[in-house]
């Protein structure tokens, strides 16, 4: 994936309402704003307000929960529309959503199901996001979810069936490092193995969040700090597939946009020592793959 | 269903939906299944968690985002029924209208609908009203953006145009009859005291945007007939021969037409038709 279709952002957090007045008016330092694509998806008023005001001053990616892409329905070319028309008026620097199907019959769940990982279902969703990408006319990104069952019918791992969907799709890969880290307990999996067998070359965008313990299983929550696992697991990606622009999710019992933005560059600060370490190891004789090593430009304002 | 999808694929998202909305849950779904569906042949269960645990994670899921996205819309409703009812109010209601759109800034769209099919009218009469200026606030704040019709557009109309002028009602801008006072009860919750008594008077309410903030009040009665033939695109001199008929005073009519006309330029509740 090029550096001009997929632009190294840095590091960025969830543009979310209780931060809406210190953005707008104070400006505050910070690469780049993650925009939940349904919450703009009003004929009007406020949220278009402050999104024209936020992307006057910073970079944004919209980042959907709708698309549905794995729903056995058709896809909705009214919410194709309504997204094509806000690309093309905000002018992300990518759009993503997620591997998945939100509802079935013409109803919504609003919730992100997993898919059985089936030939028929790479195909499926490949044939669906490649229609997207005509009505979009770029390439979007693609977020493995975090999933709480798994089907009889998969004929394939996870890692290998987001990788096959991509490649078929042509299309980049959104990692979200805690979803991975939550599956992997969930479907006892190793995660590190879940990253190795991910194409480096699709990998555009991390997603950094917090989950709960449950017990018997972890709830992927985006109300708590991330967890020190992730963290680590956060490095590994980083020395796998480079500093690719990161995000801070945080959805519900959001903190004050200094201390989401604090764990915004601890993110940066632990990327960048991630990368330095690789180049001295790099320097003697032990080789790392480092795609993203361009990827600290600052912000660009519209 | 699409036709291009795989049945399988289909069947599978039907079953499982079927399962998640279910309003006693999944375990509760599946033993009152005429199929006798064996879900631990669909979803793989282990130690720690059946299929039907499993399953059961997005079943609350489903419910207990919809109910705190209606929370956060109805604020008022749920002030006078109380977290228990409210619940149960919206266990029913998305039973009778399960979200159909992408977004959640819809799911509550019919809430005052159903309320007006509902037992719960007799305990709360005025229930279906306030949910009902809840939700025209709610369409009202995410209204299409046109320019609003001001005064200096208005002073730049022609003299000899004003006769047949038609005006139009922005997209911010709606209208309530309701048979009780809720804007006090949306009032009162909004400035965190308890809901009073609602009183039963019928009026008009109505809702606009300024400002990217969303206002109501009642209106007056010379103000409801002049409004509701704006609304049926009555022409300008049409209007004030209505409104000046119900006025003894002659010399107070310019006066009063004038007054209206004004508030609601301020308020913005027109839309600019000619920058539209």
């Amino acid at each position: 994936m090029t550096g001009d279709e997929f632009p190294a952002l840095g590091w960025g957090i969830g543009l979310r309402r209780p931060h809406y007045a210190e953005i707008l008016f104070q400006r505050p330092a910070m690469d780049w704003f993650e925009i939940t694509t349904e919450n703009f998806m009003a004929e009007g008023g406020r949220p278009l307000e402050v999104l024209e005001g936020v992307r006057a001053n910073y970079p944004i990616v919209m980042h959907g929960v709708s698309l549905s892409i794995g729903s056995a329905d058709p896809l909705n070319r009214g919410y194709l529309c309504d997204l094509a028309a806000l690309t093309r008026r905000y002018e992300p620097a990518w759009v993503s959503d997620h591997l998945c199907w939100t509802g079935v019959g013409g109803k919504n769940l609003h919730d992100l199901l997993p898919l059985p990982y089936t030939e028929e279902t790479v195909r499926h969703c490949a044939g669906r996001i490649r229609q997207v990408q005509e009505v979009l006319g770029r390439r979007i990104l693609i977020e493995n979810i975090s999933s709480y069952m798994r089907y009889r019918a998969s004929r394939m791992e996870e890692a290998e069936f987001v990788a096959a969907v991509a490649e078929e799709a042509d299309c980049g890969i959104l990692l979200d490092i805690n979803n991975v880290y939550v599956n992997s307990f969930n479907h006892n999996f190793n995660s590190k193995g879940y990253l190795d067998a991910l194409p480096a070359k699709r990998i555009v965008q991390f997603h950094l969040a917090g989950h709960r313990d449950c017990g018997t299983y972890l709830l992927d929550t985006h109300d708590q700090p991330i967890s020190n696992e992730v963290w680590d697991l956060y490095d590994y990606a980083v020395q796998r597939f480079g500093r690719c622009p990161t995000l801070i999710e945080w959805d519900d019992r959001i903190p004050s946009f200094s201390e989401l933005a604090a764990v915004a560059v601890k993110a940066r600060e632990r990327a960048i020592g991630i990368s330095e370490y690789q180049s001295v190891e790099h320097t003697s004789g032990t080789h790392t793959e480092r795609r993203h090593d361009d990827r600290l430009a600052g912000p660009a304002a519209k | 269903m699409n036709p291009d999808a795989a049945p399988e694929l289909a069947e599978l998202q039907a079953l499982l939906y079927r399962l998640i909305v279910a309003p006693n849950g999944v375990a509760d779904a599946l033993a009152n299944d005429g199929d006798a569906t064996n879900l631990e042949s669909i979803i793989i269960g282990d130690s720690r968690m059946s299929a039907a645990a499993r399953a059961e994670i997005y079943s609350g899921a489903y419910f207990y985002r919809l109910l705190d996205a209606l929370k956060e819309d109805f604020p008022a409703t749920l002030a006078v029924m109380g977290g228990d009812e409210f619940h149960n109010l919206i266990t029913g209601y998305l039973i009778a209208y399960p979200p159909t759109e992408p977004s959640l800034l819809y799911a509550g769209r019919y809430l005052a609908d159903y309320f007006d099919q509902s037992p719960m009218l007799t305990r709360w009469p005025y229930i279906a009203d306030l949910a009902r200026l809840e939700r025209a606030l709610i369409e009202s704040f995410h209204a299409a953006d046109f320019m609003t019709l001001d005064r200096a557009a208005v002073e730049a109309i022609a003299p000899h145009d004003w006769p047949s002028l038609k005006l139009r009602f922005h997209p911010a801008t709606h209208f309530l009859d309701a048979q009780w006072r809720v804007d006090e009860i949306v009032r009162a919750v909004a400035q965190d005291s308890e809901p009073p008594q609602a009183l039963a008077l019928p009026v008009r309410i109505i809702v606009w945007r300024k400002d990217a903030q969303v206002f109501y009040r009642t209106v007056e009665a010379v103000e409801a007939v002049a409004l509701a033939l704006i609304a049926q695109g009555s022409e300008f001199e049409a209007i004030c021969e209505t409104i000046g008929a119900g006025v003894i005073d002659e010399n107070a009519i310019p006066q009063l037409i004038n007054r209206l006309l004004v508030r609601w330029l301020d308020d913005g509740i027109f839309l600019n038709q000619s920058a539209a």
